[in-house]
């Protein structure tokens, strides 16, 4: 079963990094632009950047929008005022998000439940005011502009992600599979699994020696890390940063994503965000009123598919699909 | 320069009566039904709009009788067709329900009344300056702040001497012995939810009569809502009650001295908050946390 | 008389007025296995948890392996070798038995903050967690997840954990709380087979008494709060008083 079960996994992995290596020769045949992917990319990378933390630690940040932004601030002001180099402004952009998440992370590491949820989202809010507010560095509502993403100079050859819609998608890609295998070497770590034990039973895990503030707190930095490098790369594609990307609106959106694609599975949010992105991109050329969609797909995707697109396909395999309905099963603190 | 603090601490008391309005409200569901409830504002703007369609009609104080029993029945059906769905579930599932029906909210709002703000009138004599030194002081401002003491002093007296006051107070602490004693939990969250929505529904047709209606009216208010919940200690609707007025001066007076940090400060005074009492002023240990 | 591996001197728990546990002593010698035993309310349970660090006595002493640890926070219990099973399951329910078993010995091993391991180590941790779950008769379900598993399977799976933990003193909360006839005799064979072929040193606390008059070595019988009496099984079967307190009520 063991060896099954790895097998699964390489199938999904290859087939994964099949279609994204490939979209730039499918993607118009299929209506879609260039740009329309690497939108998918990066905010997939931005979901399942938070799903390391609500899927796989089992904690409910509602405020990750904010590192989204400081990311994209971070990487624009950077190529802006700094540096010419646009993989050291993406540094810098996710050095800028991931430590205030770490700071902030300090602070609330001991909330739980909606109780946490509410001081993300609400911590979230300080950045975007002060995006909003600080108009003589970030543009205030109007945006940050003025900077633009340069070619990267190798010896010899000069990749020029600054005009090829292309090259731009597979410098994305790149960052995407740095952050995301990155993240998939982390759960497989001994650490990895202590984030699922402080998931699954907080106080088994607590018991078992697993300081669980510790482990929290470094799960939300990590997630909040690479919420920014999706940030930066925003920023890159978009040649411009704007306060929404820091609201909880944003924030909202993500979680949705994961929703959608199935929080209990590594790749899921890909699938969610790729789902939304499409969604999002037709409904608001079709009309006016996206957001009622947009609302729409919230409520209708948590009554009906509240274990996402993947996890209706786990639902019928393992009874016990935690979050979506805390199951009677034999392992609930009824059998005292 | 003390006219102006003046008038900012007054400033500062108005917006803080908003804030506790609509904080008490989200605070009463929260603590029932451990749902944060980002559809508030959409509820208090709506109160708004009502209030404007129905004032030309029956009049301003009938309007403003009226137009938060409508939201409150609004917020019945919401909790009866939706949200006690999501009791039994991962606290994600409510927050994402609530969120998108903000969404649905505000556009629905936006196409029925237009994405423009509306002026909305009230009676003349409302409008006039209390005196003509205290110019700032208009009887409708009066008015609000009576308003907002009169309902939360009976909210505070029906929590305490009602039967269904008291349940709610005891559902907060202690759900599953509430239940054992044989109360209809379901009927007593609805009931709570609809209560959470009036109070949101009076606060938007208050703000109407300040600063007329507009789409985003409520949202503006949500999250200084969490701050003042948050400051104030989540389960402690006293505390909701304090958190509320403390960050509206604190607005207040900031806009005095830094008005571009009017907005940041109540988030600084949550940071503080969070670093000296991590359970938030009045709030007791473990509860939701 | 052996060095005792514990040794719990005289512990009192008050709670306000109520004295759940008055003034009881035990010595477990390395190897024993102690079953703590007593009618509801007699205050096993709290007593456990004395042992296992939940509650500090309100006077008394525990020592294990000459140290004093009376005051000892339960994680810290745990690395120094006292490991404990829960009266309700508590498990990682939706890992497979093979994590759950390997997340035990790697915190164990002192590898919760490594984000890689090497092939030694990693070799290392999956013999141990083989070992463990060949003991615990779980090999064959290694890759099932642990909530799908039987009520009985899960009990054995968390005794994996604890096994995981390499202690040298194992605490049974109620091993065989809830179950029927077959899965407590499957649990009394394994605790059993921990016994009398790893050489486990094991103190349980049971209210069935079955399952304990063929397991344990010696028994500790509570009533009320105070100790009843204390002995080999056959010396607590004819013992008087415990026949009045404990097994005429139960018959």
């Amino acid at each position: 079963m063991r060896i099954a079960g790895d097998r699964r996994r390489w199938i999904v992995l290859a087939a994964v990094w099949l279609l994204l290596l490939t979209t730039p020769f499918w993607l118009l045949h299929v209506g879609g632009y260039m740009a329309l992917g690497t939108r998918v990319a990066v905010l997939a990378l931005a979901a399942m950047s938070l799903n390391f933390l609500l899927g796989f630690t089992g904690v409910l940040s509602f405020g990750h929008g904010a590192y989204f932004g400081l990311g994209a601030y971070g990487t624009g002001l950077a190529l802006k005022f700094l540096t010419h180099s646009t993989p050291l402004a993406l540094v810098l952009g996710t050095l800028l998000g991931g430590v205030a998440g770490a700071l902030l992370g300090a602070l609330i590491v001991r909330r739980r439940g909606v109780y946490f949820a509410m001081v993300t989202i609400a911590f979230g809010q300080v950045f975007y005011f002060t995006a909003f507010r600080w108009s003589s560095l970030t543009g205030g509502d109007d945006g940050l502009n003025g900077f633009a993403r340069q070619p990267l100079h190798f010896p010899g050859w000069t990749a020029d992600i600054a005009s090829d819609a292309t090259l731009f998608y597979y410098f994305v890609l790149l960052v995407f599979a740095i952050g995301t295998g990155a993240m998939g070497l982390l759960l497989r770590s001994p650490f990895g699994r202590t984030l699922l034990a402080i998931r699954e039973n907080e106080r088994r895990a607590r018991f078992l020696g697993i300081p669980i503030e510790q482990h929290i707190w470094l799960a939300f930095s990590i997630s909040t890390l690479f919420t920014a490098l999706a940030g930066g790369l925003y920023a890159l594609l978009n040649n411009f940063a704007d306060p929404t990307l820091l609201n909880y609106n944003q924030s909202g959106e993500i979680v949705i994503m994961i929703v959608l694609g199935g929080m209990r599975s590594f790749w899921g949010p890909l699938v969610g965000a790729a789902v939304f992105v499409v969604l999002q991109d037709y409904l608001s050329s079709l009309t006016q009123n996206w957001m009622s969609f947009l609302g729409a797909i919230f409520v209708l995707a948590v009554l009906f598919f509240p274990r996402g697109v993947l996890g209706m396909r786990l639902a019928g395999t393992s009874g016990a699909a935690k979050p979506a309905a805390p199951a009677p099963g034999p392992a609930s603190p009824s059998s005292s | 320069m003390t006219d102006l603090l003046l008038l900012n601490v007054s400033n500062g008391l108005i917006i803080g009566a908003f804030y506790v309005l609509m904080a008490l409200g989200l605070s009463l569901i929260l603590n029932l039904s451990g749902v944060i409830n980002f559809a508030h504002g959409g509820f208090l703007a709506l109160g708004g709009y009502l209030a404007y369609t129905l004032a030309p009609y029956v009049g301003f104080w009938m309007a403003l009788f009226l137009s938060p029993l409508l939201v409150a029945v609004l917020g019945l059906i919401v909790e009866r067709t939706m949200m006690h769905h999501m009791y039994r579930r991962d606290p994600l599932y409510s927050l994402l329900l609530t969120f998108g029906l903000a969404f649905i909210f505000e556009d629905s709002t936006r196409a029925i009344w237009g994405a423009s703000g509306k002026p909305f009138s009230v009676p003349a004599y409302l409008a006039n300056p209390v005196s003509s030194k205290l110019f700032f002081l208009t009887h409708y401002r009066l008015l609000i702040v009576v308003i907002a003491t009169l309902v939360v002093g009976a909210l505070f007296l029906a929590l305490r001497y009602t039967r269904e006051g008291i349940r709610i107070r005891a559902g907060t602490l202690d759900l599953d012995t509430v239940s054992s004693l044989g109360v209809n939990v379901r009927r007593l969250r609805t009931f709570n939810f609809a209560l959470g929505t009036y109070l949101a529904g009076l606060a938007g047709v208050l703000a109407a009569g300040q600063i007329g209606v507009e789409p985003t009216m409520g949202a503006g208010l949500l999250m200084p809502s969490f701050v003042a919940i948050i400051v104030g200690g989540v389960g402690s609707l006293p505390g909701t009650l304090l958190g509320g007025l403390l960050i509206g001066v604190a607005a207040g007076v900031t806009t005095v001295f830094w008005p571009a940090a009017s907005e940041a400060v109540i988030y600084v005074m949550m940071a503080l908050v969070l670093l000296v009492r991590p359970r938030g002023l009045l709030g007791e240990e473990g509860l939701l946390s | 008389m052996a060095e005792a591996l514990l040794e719990v001197r005289g512990v009192t728990k008050a709670f306000g007025s109520l004295v759940a546990v008055n003034d009881v002593s035990l010595r477990v010698p390395p190897g024993e296995l102690h079953a703590v035993i007593g009618p509801n309310g007699a205050g096993k349970t709290t007593f456990f948890n004395m042992i296992s660090g939940f509650f500090a006595p309100s006077s008394g002493r525990i020592v294990f392996e000459g140290r004093d640890v009376t005051r000892l926070a339960p994680h810290r219990r745990v690395r120094i070798g006292m490991a404990r099973t829960f009266q309700i399951t508590e498990i990682f329910p939706e890992l497979s038995v093979r994590e759950n078993v390997r997340i035990a010995t790697e915190v164990a091993a002192g590898y919760r903050l490594r984000f890689w391991l090497g092939r030694a180590a990693e070799a290392d941790v999956a013999r141990h967690v083989d070992e463990v779950l060949a003991l615990c008769g779980l090999a064959a379900k290694a890759d099932r997840l642990v909530g799908e598993l039987a009520h009985g399977d899960q009990r054995a799976a968390e005794i994996a954990m604890a096994l995981a933990l390499r202690p040298r003193l194992l605490l049974l909360d109620e091993p065989t709380a809830g179950m029927g006839d077959q899965e407590t005799y499957e649990i009394t064979s394994l605790i059993r087979r921990l016994h009398r072929n790893s050489r486990y040193t094991i103190v349980l606390i049971e209210h069935d008494m079955r399952v304990v008059f063929h397991l344990a070595d010696r028994m500790t019988v509570l009533d009320q709060g105070k100790l009843l009496a204390q002995g080999t099984p056959a010396e607590i079967a004819a013992n008087e008083a415990v026949q009045a307190a404990y097994l005429g009520k139960a018959a």
